[in-house]
């Protein structure tokens, strides 16, 4: 029994933009990564979801409830965290953390209760007795996090979660997002675009592009390919790529960059390093930056769509 | 100095728990937003600070009738300070203050730091949400419109020396006590929650909720001194004098000094004039709700 479903769902905006175009999905439990660029309808999507949008045409259910009809009772049972900043500075955690499981229908003492076990889950300790207006971004999305998750939701919408956060910050979100999946046994829907946080936290992926389905499998089939190499030079490009080509080497150019795909050559992985390396040197190319290519949804939906780019 | 080994114990990770307890729905919500709203506006759980205006305005608001009401007891009946009816215009000064300084504080902060959608992503929808906040401040000015008067009377009655009979005689002025103060308590609570919503921070709502019933109140005056047509709609140009209108139609009793008394228009136009403020402020309110986006 999938936890949401929709049917030809459709969003058209007075305007004329149409945010969602015949939309069928069914998403079942876990970590769920729902990507596409900014713009795709992600957001639009979870509204909809949540009740709180009309769709223009088709029909979409959450825990088996109408989100036409029965957007209160789905929204007390799912859990919102929204992607901008959403929180009053001169309110301390613990207070707002707890009028909101109360707004979401648990009593005073329950309300309580929670706050203090989710604020401990989300990592917030002592500094939970303060104004939030004296946070810093990392203990915000901490405090977003665990207002969706107080009054103890069977699933959950994080729209964007790492937004605004440094390195640190996000690897500690992802790794809190997925103990929620796990440990917590709370089905997350993780809307983002950036593929390679997604990567690490969701187990199924539904890509969607201008409003459209693009794609919905396990992160496995999405990831299978992942071996290329964007190797940064000082000069022109051309000349390396040309000589790794001759290497049997896929190798591309594109301005000052080279794409090296690490699957071909017949050498696996490290003779195309060290053909990398031989041939730099033996042109005297200096080399700026290599790095493994990290899939954004930007060039996953470049010419061909994620199909094209996965396949 | 050992600690006791009681005393420092192991906080052990105990999991997440689920909750399986009652889930109040969208009643429950309503009734946290409109407790929550209530205790902000007499600055319950703030600062000492936040406190001292919401408690002072009730405390001012109520001394005039202890003094009546002592006066009376004291030396009896000498001179009759305060009347049901010309109690809240006397006290008028106080009721633009206190909403100005309390009804920012239910509504600006939700607004500007976007929290509504953590509130619409919850079981209530955007009417419940400002009806929540509109009964907050209503009831959070009760303690101005209302129970002065209501002291007044059980004053009157207490020292009095028959005091059933004249529990049996005042008793007929308790609907215009109860009406009028519930009156005053839903428009002034609808006209300070429309300007606090279109006002951006909390400064801006305050000085604009002052700025209508003080220049209400200068034109007014003006417009009655100039007698004639002008008299005519000096109390409709201020909220204060419009409420005090409808409070003496419905329930009688005229106020001297109010401009009412010198309009002399047909008194059915302040129960129009009414709801045409009601009208319009929850028409600004429903329209400003409407229109933030989740």
């Amino acid at each position: 029994m999938p936890l949401i479903s929709t049917r030809a769902l459709t969003k058209r905006y007075p305007g004329g933009v149409t945010a969602l175009d015949a939309l069928s999905v069914e998403i079942g439990e876990g970590v769920i990564g729902l990507v596409g660029a900014n713009g795709a309808g992600k957001s639009t999507l979870i509204k909809i979801l949540l009740g709180l949008l009309p769709a223009t045409d088709g029909a979409a259910t959450v825990l088996d409830l109408d989100t036409a009809t029965q957007g209160a009772a789905i929204r007390e049972r799912v859990g919102y965290m929204p992607e901008h900043d959403c929180l009053p500075p001169d309110v301390s955690a613990t207070e707002f953390v707890s009028h909101m499981a109360r707004v979401s229908g648990l009593p005073r003492g329950a309300a309580r209760e929670r706050t203090a076990d989710v604020l401990r889950h989300v990592g917030l300790y002592e500094e939970r007795y303060r104004p939030i207006g004296g946070y810093s971004t990392g203990m915000k999305q901490r405090v977003k996090l665990a207002q969706a998750l107080v009054h103890d939701p069977r699933l959950l919408f994080l729209d964007e979660p790492t937004n605004g956060l440094d390195p640190a910050g996000r690897d500690e979100m992802l790794d809190l997002i997925e103990r929620i999946g796990r440990d917590f046994g709370i089905t997350v829907v993780v809307a983002s675009h950036l593929l390679g946080e997604i990567e690490r936290v969701a187990g199924w992926l539904v890509a969607i592009d201008a409003g459209r389905l693009l794609r919905t499998a396990p992160l496995s089939s999405f990831t299978e390919r992942t071996g290329m190499l964007l190797v940064e030079t000082e000069e022109d490009g051309e000349s390396l790529a040309a000589r790794l080509v001759g290497r049997g080497i896929e190798a591309v150019a594109d301005g000052r960059s080279v794409v090296v795909d690490l699957a071909t050559g017949g050498g696996g992985e490290y003779a195309v390093y060290d053909a990398l390396r031989d041939e730099a040197i033996d042109l005297g190319l200096a080399i700026v930056r290599i790095e493994h290519r990290r899939h954004q949804l930007e060039d996953l939906f470049r010419d061909g769509g994620v199909d094209a780019a996965i396949a | 100095m050992q600690p006791s080994p009681e005393a420092t114990g192991t906080i052990y990770d105990i999991g997440y728990r689920d909750y399986d307890g009652p889930r109040l729905g969208r009643r429950g919500a309503i009734s946290a937003i409109l407790w929550a709203g209530l205790r902000s506006v007499y600055g319950m759980g703030r600062s000492g600070r936040s406190k001292v205006l919401p408690w002072g305005a009730v405390i001012l608001a109520v001394i005039p009738a202890g003094v009546a009401v002592a006066i009376k007891v004291l030396v009896g009946d000498v001179v009759e300070l305060y009347s049901y009816e010309n109690y809240l215009w006397q006290i008028g000064a106080l009721l633009p203050v206190f909403v100005a300084a309390q009804a920012p504080e239910l509504v600006v902060n939700d607004m500007r730091h976007r929290v509504l959608p953590l509130y619409f992503s919850r079981p209530i929808s955007r009417l419940d949400y400002v009806l929540a906040k509109l009964g907050a401040l209503t009831i959070g000015l009760l303690p101005l419109t209302l129970l002065p008067v209501l002291l007044l009377f059980v004053g009157h009655v207490l020292a009095a020396e028959d005091v059933i009979g004249t529990l049996g005689d005042e008793v007929g002025s308790l609907p215009a006590i109860l009406g009028s103060g519930l009156i005053h308590a839903i428009v002034l609570a609808s006209i300070g929650l429309a300007i606090c919503a279109v006002a951006g921070r909390r400064a801006y709502a305050a000085g604009a909720v002052l700025a209508l019933f003080l220049i209400g109140s200068v034109t007014s005056g003006i417009f009655q001194e100039q007698g004639g047509g002008l008299a005519g709609i000096a109390p409709f140009v201020h909220p204060l004098a419009i409420l005090d209108g409808v409070r003496e139609w419905l329930f009688g009793g005229t106020v001297d000094g109010s401009p009412v008394a010198s309009a002399g228009v047909p008194m059915p136009l302040y129960g129009l004039a009414t709801l045409v403020v009601l009208g319009v402020c929850w028409l600004v309110l429903a329209i400003r709700y409407r229109s933030v986006t989740t």
